[in-house]
């Protein structure tokens, strides 16, 4: 019988209302992974015999409706992770015109998986050696992948990927044992050429991919200091196959010449995030930091699979930890990021509501799934239905105020979001409006006791009005300043 | 809808931050400017009192600013923070407290000159980087370091000179 007081749907990963044809693909996948040709690992013999129970009973209709009669109903159903949602308001109203609620969403790792080792990690250097990394750059990165690579338990599979006009493998994936040798290959990585990442990222999956397997953290860590031109598209596309094979991507652009907008969505596209390295010296610490946190990794990867909903919309989403990044909102899929083992992951949710959504009791704004993947367990994680929905109260209630949690991570964001709407302004050529929401900005941070950023602010304000645009580093700053804002201890109470 | 009371944004209601100022919409305290108004204004103590008593004012002020020069009394509440400066057409950041009835522009005093403060029951004083400089009983203060402030000392704004008067605490 399963194990843990699972079932054979949770087994097998799918749904209790899955299709044969879902139920089918869920069986070969985990069929594959535990196949006792390939599986020695104690206990995963029983588990594939297991897996095959499922499938025989599940792919029967008669048997399966026989079964699902002696099933407790699913709410009873053990889900490895806690989760907890808050809202800004415990109803909604019942307007003519639209309104808006937020919702924050956590997912924490259990007590006891705190302290549980953690899974190995099969991760991929990805480093720009073009011309422009010459100097000091150049040797702090290889300084520290060979710090990287000498941190590295018996367990964890690394390879390096070097790119400029072409990529090349220093080291393959594999188990290092001969450490000096692969670190003298890392001293012998020579910066010349332009910056052609999409070769670069080509040959870093070709590497993740010789190990892949869903009980390790497969990870890309993309180093770059300037533009790649021509190949965004390519990159985003494998980007999203990447995403799919559950290979996360966490970019880092050193310096003030790199596409931060471009590295953004290519990393939020796999649930990563993308970094700002202002100083050489930064970089040994922020790479040295990402690993500890791939190391510490519990979730490799949260999904929330949505469905339309007439009349709601989710207009933005914002991982405020860890990592604080905004999320793509424009695809079904919703790409959550991991969940690390003492950090719980934390994403803010605004849904726009209209009229036409609120003229029932019940006002409905997701109707999906909540899929985690958890590499340390060897079956997959049973998905969990998720439905948000708040009763509908007369447009006359009385509201109380928004928990002050909600409140607390909006007055970050805020932030965020004006210079957000500063950069959408600038483009548009608005350089009025980019202006003055700078200078809320400044002020806002001012009364938080952020001066230093604040100072950076009206000094681009200046250069927003000699040359209406933002300085390259000016604006990297500012909107990585105002991300580092949601980690930073607040400086003052907003609310008493 | 929801106006924002700073600067009148049309924002969507439910919504808690004003999505053009950043202001707080909705919620127990505001982080709009604090308006003075005359009645606001206690006055009524000498200005030349050495050490007044602590104002018992009806407001639950945690500080006053006694402005020695005219007299006037500005009891503050309602946050822990007050930037004191003054206005001028067309910038960008506004002071929570704007002294330009007070003679500000001809003493002195910067745009963002200075900023008050009480966290943890103690009360600060910070310059901000002024033209002219914020001196504590005579003191000039380095700029961005909060000094701790006592009831009856003297600030002064470049040439404006302010009393600070404590609500025991």
């Amino acid at each position: 019988m399963p194990f843990q007081g699972q079932d054979y749907y949770s087994l097998l990963g799918v749904k209790r209302n899955a299709s044969q044809e879902e139920i089918k693909r869920a069986y070969f996948e985990a069929a594959q992974k535990l196949h006792p040709d390939k599986n020695k690992a104690a206990g995963e013999t029983e588990l594939f015999l297991e897996a095959q129970q499922a499938y025989e009973m599940l792919s029967n209709p008669k048997r399966r409706a026989q079964y699902d009669a002696t099933l407790p109903p699913e709410d009873k159903v053990y889900y490895p992770y806690t989760h907890r949602v808050v809202y800004s308001r415990p109803v909604v109203l019942r307007l003519e015109e639209r309104q808006m609620l937020y919702v924050i969403l956590e997912v924490e790792t259990p007590m006891e998986a705190r302290q549980a080792p953690s899974p190995p990690l099969n991760v991929c250097i990805v480093i720009d050696r073009s011309t422009s990394m010459r100097g000091e750059k150049m040797d702090v990165v290889k300084a520290t992948a060979i710090q990287v690579l000498r941190n590295l338990r018996p367990q964890d599979i690394l390879s390096v990927v070097t790119f400029s006009d072409r990529a090349e493998v220093i080291i393959p994936a594999a188990f290092h044992q001969e450490r000096t040798k692969l670190e003298a290959r890392i001293q012998m990585i020579q910066p010349s050429g332009g910056t052609e990442m999409f070769q670069g990222l080509d040959m870093g999956t070709t590497e993740v991919m010789r190990s892949i397997d869903s009980k390790r953290v497969n990870h890309i860590i993309l180093l770059t200091d300037g533009h790649t031109y021509g190949d965004e598209q390519e990159c985003l596309g494998l980007a999203s196959k990447l995403a799919d094979r559950g290979i996360g991507v966490s970019a880092m652009g050193i310096g003030k010449e790199w596409n931060d907008v471009f590295l953004d969505i290519l990393a939020n596209r796999t649930g990563g995030s993308s970094a700002y390295i202002a100083e050489p010296q930064d970089i040994k610490r922020l790479l040295l930091e990402k690993f500890n946190a791939l190391a510490q990794t519990y979730a490799e990867d949260v999904i929330l699979e949505t469905q339309p909903l007439d009349g709601v919309e989710l207009a933005y989403a914002f991982r405020l930890q860890p990592d604080p990044t905004p999320i793509i909102v424009d695809e079904s899929t919703l790409r959550l990021g991991p969940v690390l083992q003492d950090t719980s992951t934390r994403i803010l949710f605004e849904y726009i509501i209209q009229p036409k959504a609120v003229q029932s009791d019940i006002s409905v704004f997701l109707d999906g799934t909540l899929k985690v993947s958890i590499a340390s367990l060897p079956l997959p994680v049973p998905p969990m239905p998720m439905r948000l929905q708040r009763i509908v109260a007369p447009d006359t209630a009385e509201i109380e105020s928004p928990p002050a949690e909600v409140v607390q991570a909006l007055s970050r964001l805020m932030l965020y979001r004006m210079q957000e709407k500063a950069r959408k302004d600038i483009e548009k050529g608005d350089i009025n409006n980019a202006t003055r929401q700078l200078q809320s900005l400044a002020a806002n941070l001012l009364t938080q006791g952020e001066r230093s950023l604040a100072r950076t602010i009206m000094l681009e304000v200046e250069n927003l009005q000699n040359k209406n645009t933002l300085s390259d580093e000016g604006s990297k700053k500012i909107k990585y300043g105002t991300r580092a804002l949601f980690v930073a201890p607040p400086k003052k109470e907003i609310v008493s | 809808m929801i106006i924002c009371s700073n600067c009148q944004h049309q924002n969507v209601s439910g919504a808690v931050f004003c999505a053009e100022c950043g202001a707080q919409l909705d919620g127990v305290e505001t982080l709009t400017t604090h308006n003075i108004t005359d009645e606001e204004i206690a006055d009524g103590l000498s200005e030349r009192a050495p050490r007044p008593e602590p104002p018992s004012s009806p407001t639950n002020s945690w500080i006053s600013l006694h402005l020695m020069d005219s007299g006037k009394i500005l009891p503050l509440a309602t946050r822990n923070e007050f930037t004191l400066g003054r206005l001028s057409e067309g910038q960008p950041i506004m002071p929570d407290i704007d002294l330009t009835p007070y003679q500000a522009y001809a003493s002195g005093v910067s745009r963002l000159h200075a900023v008050v403060k009480r966290d943890s029951g103690r009360i600060f004083v910070m310059d901000l980087g002024s033209s002219n400089g914020t001196y504590l009983n005579g003191r000039r203060l380095n700029p961005h370091i909060e000094e701790d402030l006592k009831h009856g000392d003297v600030v002064a704004l470049g040439k404006l000179k302010i009393q600070v008067l404590l609500r025991n605490i």
